[in-house]
């Protein structure tokens, strides 16, 4: 068998970050707790070292709490997706092989100075030379400012020579017994599908105009406007958005920004996402998500994206009724349609749990907490050997990031009263499908005769 | 009128005005659902903030009805299904653009290559 550079690279690393775990675990008679704690935090130092398909692996991992270790998630969260740039005259060559101009020739200006560098692409600043009609929203005038994402040369064969060698060592820890509990092929057959999304910017651009077109009329959501002249596989222009990030908001405060009402209508804007549109942005983290001083906020990189179906998007609105009215017996009813199949003989033990779950976390007075609540519940899920579909796990995380977001706004906001109403109008509005009512009708006429004559 | 029937039109009364009372009552507890302060949970509040909603689409339909704006309703959601077809359009003029912006490439690339030999 021949063992690549690389491979001897990764296994390295992965041996050095495992021995620096295993003293930090004090050779493992630290504690359960610090045990798990230092190898979760030895295990994102492997992947921030070994580079850009393993930073997007670690992204994937934090959003996938039903899958991995709760210390693990929590580290790959907050793992930032940064690495040095390039230089610009790289990124110039960049543009001339997808355009056949230079900057200069397709806009009025250029910047050099990179605004970020991510391990896929850098992004430069720009401005426009002529009008530009977007898909949807105001004409863009001459001399708007826009962006350049532009992916990084080699990035792709980089990302993709990385997943391969991740399959053949995967393949061989399997074989030494190692990691058992943990369904990696799973994610990095999921992996690959979002790479190779994300290394096409047209994707990207699509849902963008999608978002534009999905907040059309309402003044507090923001979505980059796209310049299709000059957007390709590999570049992808669009509307440059100023703002804070959540991280940044003391400054935000300073210039008088509502950060109670932006919060609410942040969480609001989620939620209608999910139970109107069936389309949600599932990679919020803060630096996806810029306040700006129009007290608006706008929403940039849409990398993952969650779709929902109309019959998906009403289950789900079932199972939030449940938690929402802590009613567990609704919110494991539906959930089951969505995927969760707790064996009959557990059925009774998994409610009442889920039950004394809803009444701990959600049941106290003032803001209750989603995020200790969400994980928790699939924690007991899989503890009773309850397979998650990834799709019910996200939308978890991404519920759970909301409330996050929010809170960095708002510290009391409660997404739990964010969501009631649109539950509530979701579930009333599915009432009056003729299937349901067939259904329903005569199991309900036949309980209210039970009643009377009880 | 038999007494028959002034019992029957009593009971028939009766049963409104008791169903009525429940739903004011439901409708109370449902909007009294505010943050901190939900009185009770599980399947009967659910049922109660249904019952507040429903009671707000109420205000809402006899508020469009005395304005005579229920047609207005009607065009909204006309205005839903254009929207839908002007954003359909408006991809499409998108790619058009992508497919210029190519062309566009095509030929910088071709003028930069020089004039094609015969």
């Amino acid at each position: 068998m021949v063992v690549s550079a690389r491979s001897r690279h990764i296994t390295a690393v992965f041996a050095k970050r495992w021995l620096a775990g295993v003293w930090h675990s004090r050779f493992g008679l630290g504690g359960t707790a610090r045990r798990r704690a230092a190898f979760a935090r030895e295990w994102r130092l492997a992947f921030a070292e070994l580079g850009p398909a393993f930073i997007k692996l670690g992204q994937l991992i934090s959003v996938r709490p039903e899958e991995f270790p709760r210390e693990l998630v929590a580290e790959m969260a907050v793992m930032q997706d940064s690495v040095s740039p390039l230089p610009a005259s790289v990124i110039r060559r960049v543009v001339f092989e997808e355009f056949g101009r230079t900057p200069e020739q397709l806009f009025a200006s250029f910047d050099d100075t990179p605004i970020a560098s991510a391990s896929i692409a850098q992004v430069h600043g720009a401005v426009l030379a002529h009008d530009v009609h977007p898909v949807w929203g105001e004409t863009m005038p001459a001399g708007t400012e826009v962006v350049l994402k532009v992916v990084r040369p080699g990035a792709a064969e980089a990302v993709l020579g990385d997943l391969a060698e991740a399959r053949r060592l995967l393949d061989a820890a399997r074989r030494l017994g190692m990691l058992k509990d943990m369904d990696l092929h799973a994610l990095l057959d999921e992996f690959e599908d979002s790479v190779v999304r994300e290394l096409d910017l047209r994707v990207e651009a699509h849902i963008a105009d999608r978002f534009a077109f999905d907040f059309r009329g309402d003044p507090k959501v923001e979505v980059p406007r796209v310049v299709w002249r000059t957007t390709t596989r590999r570049v992808l222009t669009m509307e440059r958005m100023y703002g804070w990030r959540l991280t940044d908001l003391d400054d935000a405060a300073k210039e008088g920004i509502d950060g109670r009402a932006l919060a609410i209508y942040g969480a609001t804007a989620f939620m209608r996402q999910v139970m109107l549109h069936g389309r949600y942005h599932a990679d919020l983290h803060p630096a996806n998500l810029f306040v700006t001083p129009r007290n608006t906020i706008a929403y940039l990189d849409f990398g993952i994206v969650g779709h929902l179906t109309k019959t998906e998007r009403e289950d789900i609105a079932q199972v939030l009724a449940g938690m929402v009215y802590r009613d567990a017996g609704r919110a494991l009813r539906y959930s089951e349609r969505l995927g969760v199949h707790v064996p009959a003989e557990k059925v009774a033990v998994v409610t009442r749990e889920l039950g004394e779950l809803l009444d701990s976390m959600l049941g106290s007075e003032g803001p209750r907490d989603f995020r200790h609540f969400g994980l928790g519940f699939l924690s007991l899920l899989r503890r009773h050997g309850v397979e998650i579909p990834t799709g019910y796990g996200l939308l978890v995380k991404s519920l759970a990031t909301v409330e996050g977001c929010a809170r960095s706004l708002y510290p009391d906001i409660d997404i739990m009263d964010v969501a009631r109403p649109f539950v509530t109008q979701l579930i009333g509005e599915s009432l009056g499908r003729p299937e349901l009512l067939q259904e329903r009708v005569e199991r309900a006429f036949r309980a209210a005769m039970r009643e009377l004559v009880a | 009128m038999s007494d028959d029937v002034m019992r029957f039109f009593a009971a028939w009364m009766l049963t409104h005005e008791v169903a009525d009372e429940g739903l004011k009552a439901a409708v109370l507890r449902g909007s009294g659902q505010v943050q901190g302060g939900m009185a009770a949970d599980g399947p009967d509040a659910f049922v109660d903030g249904l019952a507040a909603m429903v009671a707000q689409r109420k205000e809402a339909l006899k508020a469009e009805l005395a304005a005579g704006s229920v047609a207005a309703a009607t065009a909204d959601e006309q205005k839903v299904v254009f929207d839908e077809l002007r954003f359909e359009v408006a991809e499409m003029r998108g790619r058009i653009d992508e497919v210029q912006g190519t062309l566009e490439t095509i030929l910088a690339k071709l003028e930069a290559a020089g004039p094609a030999r015969g």
